[in-house]
C-alpha cells in the first residue's frame, strides 16, 4: 500500500498483505478453538501466593507496642495505643489508614516480636473514607484470657499484699479493681 | 409474484370493498417497515453478541458470560441500559442536526433492508434493481455520519466524518465494479434472481465456481465491503486510538446505539449480498433437497378471491424457510469473517486505505470485470460452436 | 515558518486585487489545533500533547507534562533511605524491579558493602523478567495504538505469568519493593526457579507468536516502517537511550558498557547480544525498528535469565545491613539500563538517615523530547504510531 514503482513491487504488496494476513489469521483461529485461560472471577479466583501482600493482620497477643513499624512506615499509615498494666497491654487501638497505605512491607520487617503480617485479602471496600482508617484489633481492649490473667495477677499481688499486712500487723485494706 | 405483492392481492381482494387501496399500501408499508427495524435490531444485538464472543474467544477469554446461557442476553441488557442512559447533547452542537444524523442513519439502513430477500418468496419489496437499490441505501448511512461529525462540534468527530467521506467514496467504486462480475453471470440486479441462477449442480451451482475470475472479484468484494462497513482494519472513522471514538465520540445512550445498529446492519447486507452474488445466496444442497422434496413455490399464503388467509401452502412454507436459512446462515458466516479478520488485523493509515482503494482495489476489480466478460464470451462461444 | 504564515494568511484579507483584472485569492486554511489528551486512549497515561495539525497532516507538537507529578524526588530527601524504596516502584510503575535496582545501587555504592551473590543474581532475573514484562506491555499496546487488539491480549497473558512469578516471590503485581538496599527482602520460594526456567521456555515459542501475527504482518510494517525515523544523530542530540536509541543504530547498552552487578561477567560468557537495529524494513530508526529491539531485546532476557538460573549459588540474599541504616557521606549515580533506558539515580548524602539529594534521571522523560521534532510532518495516524514507540510511562516522565 505504500508507493511502489516497479510492477513486481506492485504484486509483492498484494502477495505480502494476503500471505501475513492469513497467518495471523491461522494464529487468532487457533486460540479461538482453545479453552480460555481466564476464570470467572467473582466465581472463581486465582490461587493467592503465600507472600501476598494484602491487608495486614495483626497477633495482638505477641505484639508490645513498640512502634518500631509505624517508624518503618514510609507514610506513617500505622498509629497505636495501649497502656501498660505491668506485663499484660491493654490495647486502645491500633488503626492503618488504607487511604495511604502502599502495601510495601516495610513494616513487617523490623518487628522484633514478628507479629504483624500481610494477608491475602485484597478486596477493602467501603462506602465511607473514614472507614479505610482500619482497626487492627480484632477486638477492644485486652483479649478475654489477657483480661483474665491480670486479674488473677492483680488478685495474687492483693492477697500478697493482705498476707503482708496481716503478717506485719497492720491492716492495710485494698480495693478491689475492675 | 413475489410474497409481499401476492400478500397485497390478498388483502386487497379480502378487504378492498372496506379499506381503500392507498390505506392498505401505506398499512403494508409500515407493517415492513417495523418488521425490518425489528430485523435489524434482532441482528444487532445477535451480532454485537456473537462479536464478543468471537473476539473473547480469540483473546482467550470468555466474552460475557453471566446474562443467560453464556450471555446471550447481554445484549438486551446493555439494550436497556443505553435506553435508561442520559441522553448528552454537547452545548455548542448544532441540535437538529446532532438529532437527525442517527435517525439519517438508521433510516437509510431499514431502507437498505427492504430490498433484502428474507426468502425466495417472502421479500418486503421485490426491487429489480435490488443490488443497486443496497449499495444506493446504504451508501447514504455516510450522509448521516458526515452530519453528525459536523454537529458534534469537535476536532475528533470531525476528523472521523471526513475520513468515513473520503473512505465510503474511494471503496463505492471497487464494490460496485466487483459485484459487476457476478451481475455479469447473472444477468439481473434482482437478489432473488440472481440466487435462482445458481440452482444448478444440486444447489452447488454457485457463481463462486462458474467463473475463474470470480474468487479474486469475491476477495476484493470482501475488502471493499469491510471498507464500506467501516469495519477493521478499515476502521478509520471510528479508529478509537486515534480519534477516540471518531464520528460518535458526543454521542451516548440510545442515539449512540443507532450508529451502532447501522454498523451491524451494514455488515449483515454485505454479507447478505456476498452470500447472494458469489455463494450462491439461497441454494445449497439442503435447499436443493428442500425444493425437491416439496416443490419450489414462491406463495405462502394462498390468495383467495374472498379471504386473505385461505390456505396456507406448507410445503412452500419449509422451502421458503431452508431457503431463508441458508442465506441467513451465509451471511453470518460472513459477519463472522469480517469479525475473525478485525480481531487479527492492525488498523491501516488514511493514505493507505486511499491508496489501497484507488491504486490497487479498483484497476484489479477492472481487470477481474474484463477478464470475466472475456471468459464469459469465450465461454458463450464456445457452447454456441 | 509555514505556520506563521498560513495564520498571518488568516489575520489578513483572503482576497487581494494583485493586478488590473487580477485578484489572487488565498485559499489556505489555518491549522486545526487538536488538544491530543491528557484523556484520549493513546497517550498511555495523562500524557497532554498540543497539536497542530493541517486536515490530518501533523504541523506542530508539544508535550505538556506534569499531570502525574507526585514530588518523588522531593520525597526522597524527607523520607529514610529505605522507605523511599516503594516510592522508587511507582516512577515506571511497569518496571518496578528496575526502579528498585537502580536506587538500591546507588545507595549501596555509598555505603560501600558487599552484596551476596545469591542476592546478585536474584536481582539479575527479577530485572531481566521485569523487562520482559515492560516489553510486552510496550509491544502490545503498540499494537492496541496501531489498531491490533488480540496481540494485546496475548502479550498480557504471558505478563500474567511473569507478575505472578513475581507475585509468588515478593508478594505484590506491580509495585514490588523487593530488591532492597543490601540485597533483597527474601529469597525465592521453592519451585521459584524451575517455574522461571519453564516461563523461559514457553516464552520462546510466544515470541515467534508476536512476530507472526503482528511483527512482520504487512499492515503492521506498512504503518511502522518509514514511520518517525529517529536518525543517528537526532538520537545522540537528544540524548535518547534504551530501545530508541539502539532503535536507530547505535550499539549502545549500560550492561554490557558500563556493566553493573554481573552483568560484565555474562557479557563475557557470551549469554547475551545487544540487538540493534539495522532498518530491516525501510529507514534506519523508524518505529519498526524500534518494536523490532524491544521483541529481541524480550528474547536476550530469557537467555540472561536461564544463564543466572545456571550458575545459582547458596547463600545469603541480603549483605550486612544495620537495622537503621546511616548512610556515610558522600555523592554517587548509576545508572542502569532499565526496559526503558538509562535509569540514573543520583544520591547525596551528608551521613545521616536522610538523603540530602536525591535526583532521578528517568529515560522516558528524556526520550519524550524527540517527540516534538518527530511528530512534524507525519500524518495523525502517524503521530499515534510514534508516540506509542516511544514506549513513555507518564509516571516516569513526571515522577
Amino acid at each position: 500500500m505504500q508507493q511502489t514503482e516497479t510492477a513486481q513491487g506492485y504484486v509483492k504488496n498484494i502477495w505480502d498483505t494476503v500471505k501475513t494476513t492469513l497467518v495471523g489469521m491461522k494464529i487468532t483461529w487457533r486460540y479461538m478453538l482453545q479453552k480460555p485461560i481466564t476464570v470467572q472471577y467473582p466465581d472463581e479466583r486465582m490461587p493467592i501466593p503465600d507472600r501476598y501482600r494484602g491487608i495486614h493482620y495483626l497477633e495482638q497477643e505477641k505484639c508490645i507496642n513498640c512502634l518500631a513499624c509505624a517508624r518503618a512506615c514510609p507514610i506513617d499509615c500505622i498509629e497505636m495505643e495501649a497502656v501498660r498494666h505491668g506485663k499484660e497491654l491493654e490495647w486502645i487501638s491500633f488503626t492503618l489508614d488504607y487511604q495511604k497505605c502502599m502495601f510495601c512491607e516495610l513494616c513487617v520487617y523490623p518487628c522484633p516480636k514478628d507479629c504483624i503480617h500481610m494477608g491475602t485479602e485484597y478486596a477493602f471496600v467501603t462506602f465511607d473514607r473514614s472507614e479505610f482508617k482500619h482497626d487492627l484489633l480484632s477486638f477492644k481492649g485486652m483479649a478475654r484470657e489477657a483480661r483474665i490473667r491480670m486479674k488473677e495477677a492483680e488478685a495474687k499481688k492483693a492477697a500478697k499484699d493482705a498476707a503482708k499486712a496481716a503478717g506485719g500487723g497492720k491492716s492495710a485494706e485494698k480495693g478491689g479493681e475492675g | 409474484m413475489s410474497g409481499t405483492s401476492a400478500f397485497l392481492e390478498g388483502l386487497k381482494a379480502g378487504l378492498g370493498e372496506f379499506v381503500p387501496m392507498w390505506a392498505l399500501w401505506l398499512g403494508s408499508a409500515l407493517i415492513s417497515v417495523a418488521i425490518a427495524l425489528g430485523l435489524i435490531s434482532l441482528i444487532a444485538m445477535f451480532s454485537v453478541w456473537l462479536e464478543r464472543k468471537v473476539a473473547g474467544h480469540i483473546q482467550c477469554r470468555y466474552g460475557p458470560m453471566y446474562v443467560g446461557w453464556h450471555g446471550w442476553l447481554q445484549s438486551i441488557a446493555d439494550g436497556v441500559k443505553l435506553l435508561l442512559k442520559e441522553d448528552l447533547i454537547p452545548r455548542d452542537a448544532d441540535r437538529v442536526l446532532f438529532m437527525l444524523a442517527p435517525a439519517l442513519v438508521l433510516a437509510a439502513i431499514v431502507g437498505a433492508m427492504a430490498a433484502y430477500p428474507l426468502a425466495p418468496g417472502i421479500l418486503f419489496a421485490d426491487i429489480d434493481l435490488g443490488l443497486f437499490f443496497i449499495i444506493a441505501m446504504s451508501s447514504m448511512t455516510t450522509i448521516g455520519v458526515v452530519m453528525a461529525g459536523w454537529a458534534s462540534n469537535s476536532k475528533w468527530t470531525i476528523y472521523g466524518s471526513m475520513r468515513e467521506a473520503a473512505q465510503v467514496v474511494a471503496y463505492e467504486i471497487p464494490l460496485g465494479v466487483s459485484l459487476l462480475v457476478p451481475v455479469m453471470v447473472a444477468g439481473t440486479l434482482n437478489l432473488r434472481e440472481a440466487s435462482a441462477a445458481q440452482a444448478d449442480f444440486f444447489g452447488m451451482g454457485w457463481f463462486m465456481f462458474k467463473n475463474p475470475f470470480m474468487l479474486p472479484a469475491f476477495l476484493l468484494f470482501l475488502v471493499a465491503a469491510l471498507a464500506e462497513t467501516k469495519r477493521a482494519p478499515f476502521d478509520l472513522p471510528e479508529a478509537e486510538s486515534e480519534l477516540v471514538a471518531g464520528f460518535m465520540t458526543e454521542y451516548s445512550g440510545i442515539r449512540w446505539s443507532f450508529f451502532f445498529m447501522e454498523e451491524y446492519a451494514a455488515m449483515f447486507l454485505m454479507s447478505a449480498i456476498g452470500a447472494v452474488f458469489f455463494l450462491g445466496g439461497f441454494e445449497s444442497p439442503l435447499t436443493h433437497l428442500a425444493g425437491q422434496l416439496f416443490g419450489r413455490d414462491l406463495v405462502v399464503v394462498g390468495a383467495g378471491p374472498e379471504f386473505a388467509f385461505t390456505a396456507i401452502n406448507w410445503g412452500a412454507l419449509v422451502y421458503q424457510l431452508v431457503a431463508g436459512g441458508t442465506l441467513l446462515v451465509k451471511s453470518f458466516l460472513g459477519i463472522f469473517l469480517m469479525m475473525w479478520l478485525r480481531w487479527t488485523l492492525p488498523r491501516i493509515r488514511i493514505d493507505q486505505v486511499m491508496t489501497m482503494g484507488y491504486k490497487y482495489l479498483t484497476p484489479l476489480a477492472l481487470v477481474c470485470v474484463l477478464g470475466a466478460a472475456l471468459w464469459e464470451a469465450g465461454w458463450q462461444a464456445l457452447v454456441r460452436s | 515558518m509555514a505556520n506563521e504564515t498560513r495564520e498571518s494568511a488568516q489575520g489578513s484579507s483572503r482576497i487581494q486585487a494583485t493586478g488590473p483584472g487580477e485578484v489572487t485569492v488565498d485559499i489556505r486554511t489555518p491549522d486545526l489545533e487538536i488538544n491530543f489528551g491528557p484523556q484520549h486512549p493513546a497517550t498511555h497515561g495523562v500524557m497532554r500533547i498540543l497539536m497542530r495539525a493541517d486536515g490530518e497532516l501533523v504541523t506542530g507538537a508539544q508535550p505538556h507534562l506534569g499531570y502525574l507529578h507526585r514530588c518523588a524526588e522531593k520525597i526522597g530527601e524527607n523520607v529514610e533511605w529505605l522507605q523511599y524504596l516503594p516510592y522508587t516502584d511507582r516512577y515506571d510503575y511497569l518496571a518496578s524491579m528496575n526502579n528498585n535496582l537502580g536506587y538500591s545501587l546507588a545507595v549501596e555504592a555509598l555505603l560501600g558493602i558487599e552484596i551476596p551473590r545469591r542476592a546478585t543474581l536474584i536481582r539479575i532475573i527479577c530485572a531481566e523478567l521485569n523487562r520482559i514484562g515492560s516489553h510486552l506491555v510496550a509491544f502490545g499496546t503498540y499494537g492496541l495504538d496501531i489498531g491490533a487488539f488480540t496481540p494485546f491480549l496475548y502479550t498480557f497473558r504471558e505478563r500474567e505469568w511473569m507478575m505472578a512469578l513475581f507475585e509468588k516471590i515478593c508478594g505484590a503485581r506491580l509495585t514490588y519493593s523487593y530488591i532492597r538496599i543490601g540485597g533483597v527482602f527474601n529469597d525465592a520460594p521453592p519451585g521459584w526457579f524451575e517455574e522461571v526456567a519453564r516461563f523461559c521456555d514457553v516464552f520462546d515459542e510466544k515470541w515467534k507468536e508476536y512476530c507472526d501475527l503482528l511483527l512482520v504482518n504487512q499492515i503492521y510494517v506498512k504503518r511502522t516502517a518509514n514511520v518517525g525515523v529517529i536518525s543517528r544523530d537526532m538520537a545522540l542530540d537528544f540524548g535518547l537511550t534504551g530501545p530508541m536509541v539502539r532503535g536507530s543504530g547505535i550499539d549502545w547498552d549500560l550492561r554490557r558498557d558500563m556493566p553493573y552487578m554481573c552483568y560484565g561477567e555474562i557479557w563475557r560468557d557470551g549469554a547475551f547480544k545487544i540487538p540493534v537495529a539495522r532498518g530491516e524494513m525501510g529507514a534506519l530508526g523508524d518505529c519498526w525498528d524500534r518494536s523490532w529491539v524491544r521483541v529481541m531485546e524480550m528474547v536476550e532476557s530469557t537467555k540472561i535469565v536461564r544463564w543466572c538460573l545456571d550458575h545459582m549459588v547458596d547463600g545469603p540474599v541480603i549483605g550486612e545491613i544495620p537495622k537503621t541504616l546511616k548512610v556515610p557521606a558522600g555523592e554517587a549515580y548509576v545508572g542502569i539500563e532499565n526496559p526503558r533506558g538509562e535509569l540514573g539515580h543520583y544520591v547525596v548524602s551528608d551521613g545521616g538517615k536522610v538523603s540530602i539529594r536525591t535526583r532521578v534521571r528517568g529515560p522516558s522523560f528524556c526520550n519524550l523530547a524527540v517527540l516534538e521534532d518527530v511528530l512534524p510532518g507525519s500524518l495523525v495516524g502517524d503521530a499515534i504510531a510514534i508516540i506509542g514507540s516511544t514506549d513513555i510511562v507518564v509516571g516516569e516522565t513526571d515522577r
